[in-house]
C-alpha cells in the first residue's frame, strides 16, 4: 500500500512541480512587484502604494474607476445576451427540422475559431469601412458608410460586446443544447398537459431547468470576458480602457517603475473574478443545503 | 364527467414501416376507467398523446362531449395526463407542484393553497408540502404527481404506466388509491399498461392493441371467457386451442365431437378455434363425465405451490390443465386420464 502511495506521489510531483512553479510562482512574483519589490531596478520597499496609486490617484483613478465601469459592463452585457442567444438558438433548433444540422453546425463553428479572427471579423463587418457599412450605402439606407453608426473603436464598447456574443454564445449553444437533449421533451408536455401555455412553459418549465447549467457557464464567461486582452485590445478605444488592456500598457511602459501599477491591476482584476468564483461556489453550496 | 369517442384514428410516424396506430375506435362512456393494454410500441401511449393534443393524428377525430379536440390545443383540452416517471418539477416543493396547474390558470393564492391541501389529504399524504422531490420516495412521487393532476378537476385523466416504476408492494397500494380516488371523483380515467394482470384489476374496460391494431374492447372477464381470438386469448394466459367445424349446433375437432352452448355459435365460420383455460379442464381417473369427455395421457406433472399443472395428449393435441394445490392423488407421467371440457366453459372463435 504504502509502496503504490510513494509510486503515485513520485509519478505526480514532476508536473505538479512545473505547474506549481509556473503558475504559483508567476502570481507569486507578480503580487511582488505589484507590492513594488522589483530588485532588478533597486527597490527592495514593500507597500501597497501602486495599488493606491491606480485606483485613488488623480493621474490614474479617473482611467481605472471607468475601465473597471467598462469592464463591468461589457461583461455583463456580453455574457447575458450571448447566453439570451443562445438560449433562444437551441429552443428553436432542437426540435428535428431540415435546417437542425446546418444551424448547429454554424454555431458550433464558432467554438474553435481563436478571439483575435473573431475581433477582426468584427471589423469586418461592422466597421464604418466594413460589409455592412458599404452594403447599406450601396442600396440606399446611408448616404456614405462613414454614416454608419459606429459599432467597432467606441466608448460603450460595443465592438468588444458584438465580439463576444459571437463567440460566447457558441459555447452557450453547445452547454444548453445538451441539457436541453438530455431533459427532453417531457417536462414541457406535462406542463402544456397542464394548462401551461407557451410563455408560462417557458417562464416556469424551461428557465428553471437549464438556469443552474446557463449560471454556471455564465461566470466562465464572464469570467472570462472580464479578464481577457486581445478582443478589447483590437476593438477598443484609448479612452476609457478596459482593464487588462490598462494593465498591459503599464507593463509595456519604457519606465519599470510603472510596473507594479500594471502587477497591482491585473491582481486587481485576479481578485474580482476570484470573488465571482467564490460567490457562484457559495451560491451552489447554498442551493445544495437548501435542496 | 366526460365521454370520450375515439374515431377512426391512424397515426404513422417515418421511422416506423406500419402505422402506430392503424383505424382504432373506441367508446369509453363517462367515469369508466379504461386500461390500453399491450407489449411495448403497440402504439398505447400513442393514442394517449392524442387524445392529449401531443401528437396530431394523421386522420380521424378525438370527441370528448361531442366536440372534437383536434383543433383545440393541448393546453385547454382539460386532458392531463401523469407520466410513468412522475416529473415532479425539481425545483418545485411539493405544494408548488401539486398548485402548478391552478397557477397556471392565474388561480388566487388561497384558494390553490386550499386546494393543494384537499388534494394532498386525497392521496394520503398531507404532511409533506414542503419537502422536495428528491427528498420522497417513488411511491409517494407517484401521489403527489396524482394529485397534481387531480387538482384542476380534468375532464379525462391519462395515466401511462402508473404503477411499473413501483414495487410489488407500493404498486398494490397504489392500485386500491388508484380504484378509490376514481370512484369517488368518477373522473374519466385511461391508463396505459403491458400488464395484464394491473389491467385486469383495475380496468372496467380493457383496450386490447397490438401493432396499433385494437384487438378488442370489453371487460376483463370477457377476455378470460369470451376472447375475440386468438391473440387476446394468448395474452391473457390462454393455451389451449382446438381447431374445430361447425357440426349441427356442436363442433367437430381432431378428439372428438364438442358439445357448444356458446351464444354466439351462429357468429362462428365454417372452421374455428376452441379455447378452455386450463383452470375450467376438469379430469378424472376413471370416466365420470357425460359429455365432452375424452381419453388421453399424461405428459407432464408440474407442482407450482398453489396450483398442479398437468399436460394431457389428447389424439396428437396437447391440452394443458391447471388444479388446485396438489391435483388428483396418485397420478403420475404417462398415465391414462379422462379429460372433461365443461360445455358452458368452452368458448369458440373465428380465428
Amino acid at each position: 500500500m504504502g509502496g503504490e502511495r510513494l509510486k503515485i506521489i513520485l509519478s505526480l510531483t514532476p508536473p505538479l512541480l512545473i505547474i506549481f512553479t509556473l503558475f504559483f510562482g508567476g502570481i507569486f512574483y507578480g503580487f511582488l512587484q505589484s507590492l513594488g519589490y522589483q530588485p532588478a531596478i533597486g527597490k527592495y520597499e514593500i507597500n501597497f502604494s501602486a495599488y493606491y496609486n491606480v485606483m485613488f490617484s488623480e493621474r490614474y483613478a479617473k482611467l481605472f474607476w471607468t475601465g473597471l465601469g467598462l469592464n463591468l459592463w461589457v461583461s455583463f452585457a456580453s455574457t447575458f445576451l450571448a447566453a439570451v442567444f443562445a438560449l433562444f438558438g437551441a429552443l428553436a433548433i432542437r426540435k428535428t427540422f431540415f435546417a437542425k444540422t446546418i444551424c448547429n453546425f454554424i454555431y458550433s463553428l464558432n467554438l474553435p475559431m481563436p478571439h483575435l479572427v473573431v475581433a477582426v471579423g468584427i471589423i469586418f463587418v461592422f466597421s464604418q469601412s466594413g460589409l455592412l457599412a458599404r452594403l447599406a450605402s450601396q442600396i440606399g439606407l446611408i448616404g456614405s458608410p462613414g454614416d454608419f453608426p459606429v459599432l467597432v473603436k467606441d466608448k460603450y464598447g460595443l465592438g468588444i460586446i458584438l465580439a463576444y456574443i459571437w463567440k460566447e454564445a457558441a459555447f452557450f449553444f453547445i452547454i444548453l443544447m445538451s441539457v436541453l437533449q438530455s431533459l427532453g421533451e417531457n417536462f414541457e408536455e406535462l406542463a402544456q398537459s397542464l394548462g401551461a401555455n407557451r410563455w408560462q412553459r417557458f417562464r416556469y418549465v424551461i428557465l428553471p431547468l437549464v438556469m443552474p447549467n446557463l449560471f454556471s457557464a455564465s461566470i466562465i464567461v464572464f469570467a472570462f470576458s472580464f479578464g481577457a486582452y486581445e478582443v478589447p485590445a483590437l476593438l477598443g478605444v484609448i479612452y476609457p480602457q478596459m482593464l487588462p488592456v490598462m494593465a498591459f500598457e503599464f507593463f509595456l511602459n519604457p519606465d519599470l517603475n510603472a510596473r507594479s501599477e500594471g502587477m497591482a491591476l491585473s491582481i486587481i482584476i485576479a481578485i474580482i473574478v476570484m470573488i465571482l468564483v467564490v460567490f457562484y461556489f457559495w451560491l451552489t453550496q447554498a442551493k445544495i443545503r437548501k435542496d | 364527467m366526460s365521454k370520450l369517442n375515439i374515431k377512426n384514428l391512424i397515426k404513422s410516424f417515418p421511422s416506423m414501416d406500419r402505422p402506430a396506430v392503424n383505424n382504432v375506435n373506441l367508446d369509453i362512456e363517462s367515469g369508466e376507467l379504461v386500461a390500453f393494454l399491450g407489449p411495448s410500441g403497440c402504439g398505447k401511449t400513442t393514442i394517449l398523446k392524442m387524445i392529449t393534443g401531443l401528437f396530431q393524428p394523421d386522420s380521424g377525430d378525438i370527441i370528448l362531449d361531442e366536440q372534437s379536440l383536434l383543433k383545440i390545443p393541448t393546453e385547454k383540452r382539460g386532458v392531463v395526463m401523469v407520466f410513468q416517471n412522475y416529473l415532479l418539477f425539481p425545483y418545485m416543493n411539493v405544494n408548488e407542484n401539486v398548485g402548478f396547474a391552478l397557477k397556471m390558470k392565474g388561480v388566487d393564492k388561497n384558494i390553490i393553497d386550499q386546494k393543494v391541501k384537499e388534494m394532498l389529504e386525497l392521496v394520503k399524504l398531507p404532511d409533506i408540502g414542503l419537502r422536495k422531490p428528491k427528498q420522497l420516495s417513488g411511491g409517494q412521487q407517484q401521489r403527489v404527481a396524482l394529485a397534481r393532476a387531480l387538482i384542476s378537476n380534468p375532464r379525462i385523466l391519462l395515466l401511462d404506466e402508473p404503477l411499473s416504476n413501483l414495487d410489488a408492494h407500493l404498486r398494490d397500494e397504489m392500485r386500491d388509491l388508484i380504484v378509490t380516488i376514481q370512484q369517488k371523483l368518477k373522473v374519466t380515467t385511461i391508463f396505459v399498461t403491458h400488464d395484464q394482470e394491473e389491467a385486469v384489476l383495475l380496468a372496467d374496460k380493457i383496450a386490447l392493441i397490438f401493432d396499433g391494431e385494437l384487438q378488442n374492447f370489453t371487460s376483463p372477464k370477457n377476455y378470460y371467457e369470451k376472447p375475440k381470438n386468438i391473440k387476446a386469448a394468448k395474452f391473457f394466459g390462454g393455451v389451449n386451442f382446438i381447431n374445430a367445424k361447425k357440426d349441427n349446433h356442436n363442433l367437430s375437432t381432431n378428439i372428438g365431437t364438442v358439445h357448444y352452448k356458446g351464444e354466439n355459435y351462429t357468429d362462428l365460420n365454417e372452421d374455428n378455434i376452441i379455447t378452455i383455460r386450463p383452470e375450467n379442464i376438469k379430469l378424472s381417473k376413471n370416466n365420470d363425465f357425460n359429455d365432452n369427455s375424452f381419453k388421453g395421457l399424461i405428459k407432464s406433472v408440474i407442482f407450482s405451490g398453489t396450483h398442479t399443472r398437468y399436460k394431457i395428449i389428447v389424439n396428437d393435441l396437447e391440452l394443458e390443465c391447471s388444479l388446485q394445490s396438489v391435483g388428483l392423488q396418485d397420478i403420475k407421467t404417462d398415465d391414462t386420464i379422462y379429460v372433461h371440457l365443461p360445455s358452458d366453459k368452452i368458448w369458440a372463435m373465428n380465428e
